[in-house]
């Protein structure tokens, strides 16, 4: 008895670990992505004097805690505020970086300000310096959907402010276009791997492995090769006289959906195969000798079994095709890069990780979203498929 | 011994050796390709072996993400990076790089006075125009007009997906002499003006994400014009390629070496400065590979048919010296306008 109970807690000490282990290396850095979108400790614990005058009505108040503030920041500290006010709006950096190398000599007056560069005068730079004293903001969110608030504290959609919410409609009309070509290529191949003979199946195998372990790179660079204006298939096109002039097969939407969907079709071939290999033979033999047709007993004995395959395959293909970044660059157009390869660019390019992970954190709730319609379609239509 | 025993034996010994790399070796990010080949002729290996150093090399896809991660990590793994100038002053302003104290190193006044950084030293000229396929075209397109001209110069248009001087060569196509071109960009009409120039070459454009594709795309025929650096081009040129740059009213920027704060090396790569800034390898390096050199000296050291493919003497004449200034303060809200412009 006590034994028992003691192998109980033990199990549940062990498990404890792995538990840890996976907080640890998956939510933890999700969660300092999520408060990495809002955080603003960067500017509102350096203009802390400023946060208090900003309110008052005195000018020269609100210019010398500026000044205050600027002068108590060291060289290091200033710059990062300084890049940080310049994301919202440009020249920002190099007023407050040469205002703050001068504060000590500055006299501590809106006029003194003004004097010493002009451009202090403007509403526009104390306006974006008091919407960011707070700990807390908003302006990546903002910035990401596009919705800012108008004067009368509205929300509105600004003309041209779309920018990230069309890339990712894009993102996701892609990811949806490339699993159902998947799907389409890959359910055939998965059906004769699973059920012809043993040389067939193996030959199919052999080959969506081969594949599945060559880099995306060189799988990408191949497509590049084959389609474009001089490549292989313009090349043969020619040739055949099919074309005069050669076809624009790469650089643009239908090069990024091949490319992908070659480069994806492992994912959704395997789950398809594995599914479709637990479907029993005997069943098609019943459905048979009960008197339908060869039509009739796949659409209704085998597919319906063989849809749980379909729907891992699809969502996994689905999901990966959200993060693409690098296929879309080298095989796509202008028009046809993804989120991730915008995301990619704040954090390499422009160092605004706020932004990244804004982005980052609207793809997230984006795929949780999709997942719930998923699941409560699945219990919506679900009885009804079995029914079928 | 049974397997289970040697195959720990085995990963523990893997193990070990790992950690003892972690005292690593002298290390030096390029930009790869035949940029950092020439560079390891020219400079790498023999300051090694003058310094009998061992060293390792890795490659930089440029921005500060990598550095910032190293100061805030603490875990420097970089002893010197060949940044662009933007990049320098915004790492230097952030302790990203360690500050560079000229008296004791000496050499700067040999050294092109935008060479001279409080955190870098800058070493190497870079042209920046346009290519074309000389079998393109039966007349040679001869300046930015011609590049944002479709009727008269048919055929897609390569580019890098970036504000970054494509703003610059649209005005500089638009007519703004170069010495005009960053105050008008600073103005809203000008950004307007420059993207209206755009406009017209825009469903003819492709960008390109590295420097090795204006080349390739040229020479397989998917653009007949492209962005390029003057490096890729001639190189390609000199092998057989079909290729001609156009030197007309091109941008010139400076790639800089810096030293990621807190290196462990940090002296061995103050020393390693000192001996890029000198003319003798600075002259090897521009004659294996055609960019420019810093130091004053080294031009007097290379023939007259090695100058003529560098951004230097007549060549630059016409040219417009990039501006780190200008972009450090207005990239964010450009490259916004860019991107937003550029998949509509």
């Amino acid at each position: 008895m006590r034994n028992a109970h003691r192998g109980r807690i033990a199990a549940l000490l062990l498990l404890v670990v792995p538990l840890t282990i996976y907080i640890a290396v998956y939510v933890a850095p999700l969660l300092s992505i999520v408060s990495l979108s809002v955080d603003n400790g960067a500017l509102s614990n350096r203009f802390v004097q400023l946060s208090e005058a900003i309110g008052s009505d005195d000018q020269d108040q609100r210019a010398a805690a500026l000044l205050h503030d600027l002068a108590s920041m060291d060289a290091r500290e200033r710059a990062e505020a300084a890049r940080m006010l310049n994301q919202e709006l440009g020249g920002f950096r190099s007023l407050v970086i040469d205002t703050g190398k001068a504060a000590e000599k500055i006299d501590p007056t809106m006029a003194g300000l003004v004097a010493f560069d002009a451009r202090w005068k403007e509403r526009a730079y104390w306006d974006v310096l008091s919407r960011n004293l707070a700990s807390f903001t908003w302006r990546h969110f903002q910035k990401a959907t596009g919705f800012k608030p108008d004067e009368t504290g509205r929300l509105r959609l600004a003309e041209g402010d779309d920018i990230y919410l069309r890339i990712m409609a894009r993102t996701l009309l892609i990811a949806l276009q490339v699993a159902v070509l998947t799907l389409l290529i890959g359910y055939p191949l998965a059906y004769a791997a699973a059920n012809g003979s043993r040389r067939l199946s193996g030959f199919i195998l052999t080959v969506v492995l081969l594949s599945f372990w060559t880099s995306i790179l060189v799988r990408t660079t191949a497509w590049v090769v084959l389609l474009q204006s001089d490549g292989l298939i313009n090349n043969l096109l020619l040739d055949l006289r099919l074309i005069t002039d050669p076809l624009q097969l790469i650089f643009n939407r239908f090069g990024t959906v091949v490319s992908m969907t070659h480069v994806l079709l492992p994912f959704a071939i395997l789950p398809m195969m594995n599914v479709m290999k637990t479907i029993p033979k005997t069943q098609v033999d019943a459905s048979r000798s009960l008197g339908a047709g060869s039509i009739e007993t796949f659409l209704r004995v085998y597919f319906p079994q063989s849809l749980r395959g379909v729907f891992v395959g699809g969502g996994t293909v689905f999901i990966l095709s959200l993060g693409f970044y690098i296929t879309p660059a080298l095989t796509g157009g202008p028009g046809d890069q993804m989120v991730s390869y915008y995301i990619a660019e704040f954090v390499k390019k422009s160092l605004n990780w706020g932004m990244a992970s804004a982005l980052s954190v609207i793809l997230l709730l984006s795929v949780v979203v999709l997942l719930l319609l998923g699941a409560g379609a699945k219990r919506l239509f679900g009885g009804r498929v079995v029914e079928a | 011994m049974n397997n289970i025993t040697k195959l720990l034996l085995a990963s523990s010994c893997v193990f070990l050796t790992a950690q003892a790399v972690q005292a690593r070796d002298f290390t030096i990010a390029g930009w790869g390709g035949n940029y950092q080949d020439a560079q390891r002729e020219a400079y790498f290996q023999p300051f090694a072996d003058a310094k009998g150093l061992k060293f390792i090399e890795t490659t930089y896809l440029g921005g500060l993400a990598e550095v910032k991660a190293m100061a805030d990590s603490g875990n420097v793994t970089w002893d010197l990076v060949i940044v662009e100038g933007a990049d320098l002053q915004l790492g230097c302003d952030e302790g990203l790089f360690e500050t560079i104290d000229w008296e004791t190193i000496g050499g700067k006044a040999q050294l092109n006075s935008h060479a001279v950084q409080p955190c870098g030293a800058g070493n190497v000229v870079i042209g920046n125009g346009f290519a074309y396929s000389s079998k393109a075209f039966p007349e040679a397109p001869k300046d930015w007009s011609d590049f944002f001209n479709p009727e008269k110069f048919p055929g897609k248009r390569g580019m890098r997906n970036s504000p970054k001087m494509n703003l610059e060569y649209a005005l500089l196509a638009d007519g703004v002499p170069p010495e005009k071109v960053y105050e008008v960009l600073a103005t809203p009409e000008g950004v307007d003006r420059a993207f209206a120039q755009l406009d017209k070459i825009k469903n003819l454009l492709q960008f390109w994400e590295a420097g090795s594709q204006p080349v390739e795309w040229l020479s397989a025929g998917n653009v007949t014009m492209s962005t390029a650096y003057n490096g890729r081009i001639i190189t390609a040129k000199s092998e057989g390629r079909p290729l001609e740059f156009v030197w007309k009213n091109h941008i010139y920027n400076i790639d800089v070496w810096a030293i990621p704060a807190k290196s462990p090396y940090k002296k061995e790569a103050l020393e390693f400065l000192k001996f890029a800034n000198s003319a003798e390898p600075q002259a090897k390096f521009s004659s294996l590979m055609p960019y420019g050199p810093t130091n004053l000296e080294a031009a007097k050291l290379l023939p007259a048919e090695t100058l003529e493919r560098l951004p230097t003497g007549k060549n630059i004449a016409d040219a417009l010296f990039f501006s780190d200034a200008f972009w450090i303060d207005h990239s964010d809200e450009l490259t916004e306008r860019w991107n937003n412009w550029s998949t509509r």
